[in-house]
């Protein structure tokens, strides 16, 4: 097999496990092995650093966008604790 | 004593998951009325069944009694999608919510239109699950609760709603972190 045509499916087989690898997700990890081997690929393929880079970017983009957004409710909060105050305790009397 | 404690234990269980059940709520209710009864009937039918409850993943199982819960009481079977634009109007509720960088408060600022609009334009099922993710910051497990789809659906409609949102942010926004 030639190095361009290794090099091309290991960037495809990389560019399959990068959301995995970045959102580390208990559901769905990379092993040891797949962390290491994506690791060492990415170390040395531009490419595969500029998805990296970019799939970066747009978590931090949409992680700030979200957070500069309302909370919710307070008072719904707080109305939905007395909600299970009752429950745990009883209803009061 | 064992059913005093019992409750205690629903109690410390189901608290800090309030915010959130709220959250998700909302984006599968017309208002915030309706997600305030919805998230109350949740907890209700979550201390009912209290006894088929495994201490394990407590959030993943009170967004699967949320969902059953919407789809009864609106008595129909749908697919679930977060489609009420008022979702952007939330933010995580645990963990991680450090202070943004400068230049991450910058970049936020600079693309949030875009951002909006690249959001607003994607199919439904994948902004849903683009949402609950990266807007609500649920587990893939706890996404796929919610939405009734096994965890590879929602990472496959994960990658596919990046992928879009990526392209449709087009070549300023990869080149604008080249500078961070």
């Amino acid at each position: 097999m030639s190095s361009s045509l290794r090099q091309m499916l290991t960037c495809h087989w990389s560019a399959r496990r990068i959301q995995r690898y970045l959102d580390a997700d208990p559901s769905a990890p990379l092993t040891p092995g797949e962390v290491r081997r994506l690791e060492e690929h990415v170390a040395t393929c531009e490419r595969c650093q500029e998805v990296l880079r970019e799939h970066r970017m747009l978590h931090r983009a949409l992680s700030v966008w979200s957070r500069r957004r309302s909370v919710v409710d307070p008072a719904a909060v707080d109305r939905l604790r007395l909600v299970l105050d009752e429950l745990a305790d009883g209803p009061s009397t | 004593m064992v059913e005093a404690e019992r409750r205690r234990a629903f109690r410390d269980v189901v608290e800090p998951e309030i915010p959130v059940l709220l959250r998700v709520a909302r984006s599968l209710s017309a208002s915030d009325a309706d997600a305030e009864d919805l998230v109350q009937e949740t907890l209700i039918r979550a201390f009912r069944g209290l006894h088929g409850f495994d201490g394990r993943h407590p959030r993943a199982w009170l967004l699967t009694i949320l969902r059953n819960t919407n789809v009864n009481l609106h008595r129909r079977q749908r697919p679930m999608v977060v489609d009420d634009w008022e979702l952007s109007n939330s933010r995580p509720a645990f963990g991680a919510v450090s202070q943004p960088s400068a230049e991450d408060s910058f970049v936020a600022e600079e693309f949030d239109g875009a951002l909006q609009m690249a959001v607003a334009g994607l199919d439904p099922r994948f902004r849903s699950t683009l949402l609950l993710v990266d807007v609500h910051d649920l587990s893939y497990a706890e996404t796929a609760a919610v939405l009734g789809v096994p965890v590879g659906t929602v990472m496959s409609r994960l990658s596919r709603a990046r992928d879009r949102v990526r392209k449709a942010l087009g070549p300023t926004f990869a080149t604008r972190g080249e500078q961070s």
